[in-house]
């Protein structure tokens, strides 16, 4: 007889739980707006990324020339620096000013200089020969592709003068190769091996776009609920026998259930169709995303709590995807954050998140190597779980006992 | 004449109250910017990579690998945090995200290099990260040079060469960078000068959607037009007239921090910098009663707003350059007025070029007041009729 009733009211909290659940998607698939930001923005954004970060690297940069030295020596140089993927060049001028006014005015982004003594130089024998490069530092990717493929030609010119050089000192060939090439080096991309800038950033951005709409999505429905019905808050429907787990764990539910099927045709699916970096073991992929949606999830639901109308998270947070962004250290490095922000980006989801994911898509890491960031991110989960529970059960108590101005919200 | 000053003065009037009381209109704008200006100027404030964590497996174990271990440490770029004769432990590390490059030393380097058996040494890097991968890289290049360098330094000394003729001998060729307008290679600079006015402008995009589309959802529009005299223009000067005043004491105070306070490099005319920013603020506030007059609907102006400012980063061109987009994201960058900024703000402050690259994109900030135009009327519509979804 007891366990029946006991059956029984357990049976009732998973019926009311799942009322919940039901209702939540309910509320989701009839809300436009935030169908719009849950499936439009999920599935359109890494798509317009792609788009726009299409050719991956940078290449073919309009450098000018300034070859004062009129060499052989500086020709074969500039052949070999144009052919380079990384740059062109595309103006050869007769004097420095002429190339300053080229890079002043945006059509070259980079100027090679050969002084006139650099032939001279070189086939003395005795002197260091000199090239100067400038760079333009609008964008550091011109750099970049300019600095590196001009040193590279630049290293392997030098192993060849070397030689010559030892040879003039009266050394065999072969010995002057060994000596120059006394310890040989190979240079090896380990992961991402394009080195290219989308596939760098979009893997990251993927795991931000996950989290923003989920974030943008919970915060107007929370908005909504509020404004809909401000005798519950975010309670939804009209029944406040629920209890704030129930509500909490059911409305989770429904978002985790949506976002579990778009994270796998998000996470999958556009690194595979796009050609990105996807070296990483999709169910460890998968397993992975289950903490970080429920942290996502609860850590949206917490801050949904002081959202009063549908619109204003998205209006006072749209910086925050930036903020999300560089204190993740993805853009820049973790190593360079300053302590303070370093610790505080450990409360994020998303810092977590993108550093595992990028361990696992990425870099081929399994679950075990990567345990750090999922066993923080269930921590969070956790942690905000409670936080959830702890401001749903406050503003309720709130409410009940008219400590919350009622209809504030209508005001403006 | 007179009764339309009265008007717009009525109608600021009216919208400084709406503004006081509701805490999101000042939090969203002058707080939002002070938190966004402090965050990433302390985050950036060591400018330029260094100390970038990287391995070393030391499979030989001789005084020559140690020596070489301190010298990469030794260097302002990279540090070594871990030191392992195990490679597996070295390829963990970094896809544990703790290093950003491995240089490997093989085993009897030592032995190899002095008997000129041509040991060769491996260095990897991680794409996956790739400012720490490019500052290991660099580095750990350097040094790779460095070491057949310095045995041929050794060998040319025990052949009774001066340090002088070494040198030539060992560096035949070198190359000196120059780096035009920002000569550290900052990332803050870089970074940072761009990022702010950015973030300003969605919040120009998002707050100004919002104040025009409450009207609408609250059906308050009405009241709004009858307050300036039924006059739409009156309307909307007057409703924007205290955020754009504060949006553009927020815009200069951003980059009189950056330009004045902090003295980040301006070649050109830093007054025009002002003006710029300003000029930006127009242009947001242009595109934004464009796409609310679009879509008289505040969740769907919101939505597609988000959409389009955040779009400007990426559009704007200061990371990933233009020049390297496809032609439809090449056209599509005209509509990005953060593009335009970008584009006075390199010519100004990094290249000091010729006028009229400060000239035109400042005429197509101004140009983006034109969309209003093709908007207005079914904006002035809605807002009689409120003839559109409230939600």
């Amino acid at each position: 007889m007891i366990i029946t009733r006991y059956l029984h009211s357990k049976w009732l909290k998973v019926q009311e739980t799942w009322s919940v659940f039901t209702n939540e998607l309910r509320r989701i698939f009839r809300d436009p707006g935030v169908t719009v930001i849950f499936f439009l923005g999920t599935l359109a954004y890494p798509l317009l990324y792609n788009f726009i970060y299409w050719k991956d690297n940078v290449e073919n940069v309009p450098v000018a020339v300034v070859d004062m030295s009129h060499s052989e020596e500086s020709r074969a140089f500039l052949h070999k620096w144009n052919a380079t993927p990384d740059v062109t060049i595309t103006h050869y001028c007769t004097s420095m000013a002429e190339a300053e006014q080229l890079m002043r005015a945006q059509k070259i982004h980079a100027i090679i200089y050969f002084p006139t003594d650099f032939a001279t130089c070189l086939n003395s024998g005795m002197k260091t020969a000199h090239i100067s490069l400038y760079c333009d530092m609008s964008s550091f990717l011109y750099m970049k592709a300019a600095y590196l493929s001009c040193n590279r030609v630049m290293l392997e010119d030098m192993g060849r003068i070397q030689v010559d050089r030892y040879e003039a000192m009266g050394m065999d060939k072969q010995f002057s190769w060994i000596l120059v090439q006394a310890a040989p080096y190979t240079e090896t991309a380990l992961f991402c091996e394009s080195g290219g800038y989308a596939s760098f950033l979009i893997p990251a951005v993927l795991m931000l776009i996950l989290h923003q709409t989920l974030f943008f999505g919970i915060c107007m429905l929370g908005g909504t609920a509020r404004e809909e019905n401000n005798e519950l808050f975010l309670l939804p429907g009209h029944r406040r026998g629920y209890s704030v787990l129930r509500i909490t764990i059911g409305r989770s539910a429904a978002y985790f259930l949506i976002y579990f099927a778009l994270s796998a045709l998000v996470l999958l699916g556009v690194p595979r169709l796009f050609g990105l970096p996807h070296i990483g073991d999709p169910i460890a992929i998968l397993k992975f995303t289950v903490p970080y949606l429920l942290a996502i999830i609860f850590f949206s639901m917490s801050v949904s709590v002081f959202v009063r109308n549908r619109e204003s998270g998205m209006v006072t947070l749209i910086a925050s995807s930036l903020v999300f962004m560089f204190i993740a250290g993805v853009s820049w490095p973790q190593q360079m954050l300053p302590d303070a922000w370093r610790y505080l980006s450990y409360f994020f989801p998303y810092t977590w998140g993108v550093h595992g994911f990028l361990h696992i898509n990425s870099m081929g890491a399994t679950l075990e190597t990567t345990a750090k960031e999922y066993i923080a991110l269930w921590i969070l989960a956790g942690g905000y779980f409670l936080t959830t529970c702890g401001l749903l059960g406050i503003m309720g108590y709130l409410h009940d006992h008219h400590r919350l101005p009622e209809h504030r919200h209508a005001e403006f | 004449m007179k009764q339309i000053f009265l008007n717009i003065w009525k109608v600021t009037q009216r919208e400084i109250g709406r503004m006081l009381i509701r805490p999101l209109y000042l939090f969203a704008s002058i707080g939002v910017m002070g938190l966004c200006t402090f965050f990433f100027l302390s985050i950036m404030k060591r400018g330029a990579p260094e100390r970038m964590p990287v391995a070393v497996v030391d499979k030989d174990q001789t005084s020559i690998s140690r020596r070489l271990c301190h010298e990469t440490n030794a260097t302002q770029s990279v540090e070594i945090v871990l030191i392992t004769p195990n490679y597996a432990d070295a390829r963990l590390a970094m896809q544990r995200g703790e290093v950003f490059g491995i240089l490997e030393i093989p085993e009897g380097f030592y032995a190899d290099i002095v008997s000129m058996k041509q040991p060769t040494l491996h260095f990897y890097v991680n794409n996956a990260y790739t400012v720490g991968a490019n500052t290991a890289y660099k580095q750990l290049l350097t040094m790779c040079n460095l070491t057949s360098g310095a045995f041929q330094r050794e060998v040319l000394r025990k052949k009774g060469l001066p340090d002088y003729l070494i040198m030539e001998r060992i560096q035949p060729v070198a190359i000196s960078s120059h780096l035009i307008g920002n000569p550290w290679g900052n990332y803050g600079i870089y970074l940072v000068s761009t990022i702010l006015p950015g973030i300003l402008a969605i919040i120009v995009l998002m707050l100004t959607i919002f104040a025009i589309g409450f009207e609408l959802k609250m059906q308050t529009s009405r009241e709004w037009l009858e307050t300036a005299g039924g006059n739409f223009t009156v309307a909307l000067i007057g409703k924007l007239l205290p955020y754009t005043l504060i949006y553009i004491v927020l815009g200069i105070g951003c980059n009189v921090i950056l330009f004045r306070f902090l003295h980040f490099p301006v070649a050109g005319s830093s007054l025009r910098m002002m003006l710029a920013i300003v000029l930006l603020v127009f242009a947001m506030e242009s595109m934004a009663i464009t796409l609310i007059g679009a879509l008289p609907t505040l969740r769907d102006a919101i939505s597609i707003g988000a959409l389009y400012g955040m779009l400007g980063f990426s559009l704007s061109g200061f990371t990933y350059p233009v020049m390297n987009m496809l032609p439809v994201f090449k056209a599509w960058t005209w509509l990005i007025p953060l593009r335009h900024y970008y584009k006075i703000y390199v010519n100004e402050a990094l290249m000091n070029g010729p006028i009229e690259n400060t000239i035109i994109p400042m005429l197509s900030l101004v140009g983006f007041s034109l969309f209003i135009l093709l908007v207005a009327r079914r904006l002035h519509n809605a807002l009689i009729y409120n003839n559109y979804p409230l939600k």
